[in-house]
């Protein structure tokens, strides 16, 4: 039983070799490689606000990876993340021009992502449709959503306060930068400290097993794909405010920016481990990429070719670590 | 039983017959013409404003000449294959008699032509075939082009940097491009590198890529002001690109209309911004009148009659093509012919 719910239970308690450490935190330690690469290269990038930039640039695609974790690791995906970002933004939006209103409006984005991420759950249960497809499917039908209620333009927001989520500072930082620094520690405690985490490991580690064993295995992956639901809305919303527009494209590309996020981070695409700390290193290692590019006025299109190897370097450890074990 | 076969055999070759000759051309009378709009993506506020423009010409024409004239779009999800495709199928299948286009890939789109059938084709925005910068028909069955070589825009918005920085050395510049995967957009850099390149006060400090992102342009910018806190102007090639480079500025404690700071699109909020002084120019763009001269070519070539070859988008209009606040003061009544 102990067994079926820990993520990672070593055989024997033994010293780790160099090697072992090395392929264990590969994120973490390209993560320092990139950082002082860019200190020693860029007098501009170690300085409050760059740091403060790139957290706020970010929250968006950390709430989700994020939350991507508990979905990858119960052994499902979610490739509607960036349409339900784009529904919740644009339905915020949209709410926030008829009535003139900002908090609720806000407010309403994740209260929509927990409706379009529970859809999501029942259709991937109770139909028996795999998740990679039924996302796919429901990405679709959502931005059509988005692009029917646009007309396919864009909402501009000018609500007096609407900007305050995603540009306000208190203390120099940004409000969407305290946002996702509490969403990501509250995951961190559900997965690694709730009975809720442990079910969620057992989930995508062995289904059977953890039906057998109670776990209600049906229920617990409906909470997951509705807690992704949740964070593409509170995601939604700070990216609605920070542009002060409501796109029915606006996160385009973004489940998939939030996957690659997650296996970067060294969370296995097999399910069953995993933590939202290597989500979230993955993120930034991915964001401060392009940050240096930016920063050095590196030509852009080298980007994607860095970004590319960066990714199998990180992927090609945790492929040795699989071979390993 | 040999007689049920041959009934049944007779009665398929007449229903082929008769479906064949339905799909060889719908204007089998003088007085209905249809046409067919294929979008680089139904999903975007540019082609929808193309799209108004068609459909609201198309029903005036109706009245004027008697003929009924019916529209339809076509979405081709920015993808160039996906468009290629709608091109080869609209062209053969006998169901237009003209097809407008707003190609997502001009010269990967020239592989449709010739057509399968005689159906005249009118573009819009770009031009169809190899090169983007001629636009006279480059291929057999383009019969209009409603559209402006990048490469003049690109060199008027460049000049519009030169001569904000005629009393500024150095004036450090920022490009903000769109796709750096993009012909077009390329193409844009170039001439603005080639403009800016002859004057030895003018700094490129860099060349950042904003995917036509307001998000993405607001990343990119903010990045670049931090090591580049005195920069004196942005060059961008469109509007929701401007916007989020204009909130970068303010988040960074920099009034937008202290540096130069233009936009490309003619948008509702770029004419706003450009009014209020915040950005120092807008390229226009008046893609509702493009769509209306679109389709004035179009029914004017199923008919027989005179067909413009190239109407040049830059002068559909009084203002333009680039428009400064005193161009907008004196139009008052513009607002822009799209959001997005």
């Amino acid at each position: 039983m102990k067994q079926l719910f820990n993520n990672r239970v070593p055989a024997a308690r033994t010293r780790p070799s160099i090697r072992q450490v090395t392929i264990e935190y590969a994120v973490l330690i390209l993560l320092g490689v990139v950082i002082v690469a860019l200190a020693i290269l860029s007098p501009s990038f170690f300085t409050f606000g760059n740091l403060v930039n790139i957290l706020s640039q970010n929250a968006p695609l950390v709430i989700i990876a994020a939350t991507g974790t508990f979905v990858i690791i119960s052994g499902n995906f979610d490739l509607s993340t960036g349409a339900m970002y784009s529904l919740a933004g644009v339905l915020a939006a949209s709410i926030s021009m008829a009535f003139d209103t900002v908090w609720p409006a806000l407010l309403a984005a994740p209260v929509i992502g927990i409706l379009l991420g529970t859809f999501n759950g029942l259709v991937i249960t109770r139909l028996r449709v795999h998740s990679f497809l039924a996302t796919l499917a429901s990405s679709m039908i959502f931005t059509t959503i988005a692009v029917l209620i646009t007309g396919g333009s864009l909402i501009t927001v000018t609500t007096e306060g609407f900007s305050a989520l995603g540009r306000e500072r208190i203390g120099g930082i940004f409000i969407s930068v305290f946002v996702m620094i509490a969403v990501v520690a509250a995951l961190w405690f559900v997965l690694r400290r709730s009975v809720f985490g442990r079910h969620v490991f057992a989930v995508g580690g062995n289904p059977e097993a953890a039906e057998m064993s109670g776990v209600r295995v049906i229920r617990v992956r409906v909470a997951v794909m509705a807690l992704s639901g949740l964070a593409a809305g509170i995601a939604g919303a700070i990216g609605v405010s920070r542009i002060a527009s409501g796109q029915p494209l606006a996160g385009t590309g973004m489940e998939l920016q939030a996957i690659a996020a997650v296996i970067l981070g060294g969370t296995s695409i097999y399910g069953g481990v995993g933590a939202v700390w290597r989500s979230v290193a993955g993120v930034f290692l991915i964001a401060l990429i392009g940050n240096g590019f930016d920063l050095l006025s590196l030509n852009p299109q080298l980007k994607d070719l860095v970004t590319g190897f960066i990714i199998l370097a990180a992927v090609g450890l945790a492929a040795a670590d699989r071979v390993r074990r | 039983m040999k007689h049920v076969t041959k009934t049944i055999a007779v009665l398929g070759t007449m229903a082929l017959t008769a479906g064949l000759s339905a799909c060889s051309s719908s204007t089998a009378g003088d007085d209905s013409l249809s046409l067919v709009f294929l979008a680089s993506s139904s999903q975007n506020g540019y082609n929808q404003a193309v799209y108004e423009g068609i459909e609201g010409r198309a029903a005036e024409l109706s009245e004027e000449l008697g003929v009924e004239i019916s529209t339809e779009i076509q979405d081709g999800q920015f993808d160039a294959n996906t468009q290629l495709s709608q091109m080869q199928n609209a062209g053969t299948n006998g169901q237009f008699d003209s097809i407008i286009v707003q190609p997502h890939d001009g010269p990967g789109l020239g592989a449709a032509f010739p057509l399968g059938q005689d159906v005249p084709v009118v573009a819009v925005l770009n031009p169809i075939g190899p090169d983007i910068n001629k636009m006279e028909p480059q291929v057999e069955g383009v019969v209009s082009t409603v559209a402006s070589p990048p490469k003049n825009s690109a060199k008027l918005q460049a000049e519009t940097v030169v001569d904000y920085c005629a009393d500024i050395d150095p004036c450090k510049i920022g490009l903000l491009a769109g796709l750096l995967n993009s012909p077009l957009d390329i193409e844009r850099v170039k001439v603005w590198k080639e403009v800016l390149g002859e004057h030895d006060n003018i700094e490129i400090v860099a060349t950042l890529e904003g995917g036509y992102d307001r998000d993405k342009s607001l990343t990119a910018v903010a990045n670049l002001l931090q090591g580049n806190k005195d920069i004196n102007g942005i060059l961008s090639i469109a509007d929701q690109q401007t916007m989020g480079a204009q909130i970068a500025l303010e988040n960074a404690g920099i009034e937008p209309s202290s540096i130069f700071l233009n936009g490309g699109g003619g948008t509702t909020e770029a004419i706003k911004a450009v009014r209020e002084g915040k950005w120092t120019n807008d390229l226009m763009s008046f893609p509702v009148t493009m769509g209306e001269r679109a389709v004035e070519q179009a029914v004017n070539a199923v008919r027989d009659e005179p067909v413009e070859t190239v109407i040049d988008s830059d002068t559909l209009l009084d203002i333009g093509p680039i428009a400064t606040k005193e161009d907008l003061e004196a139009n008052p009544d513009f607002t822009g012919q799209w959001n997005g």
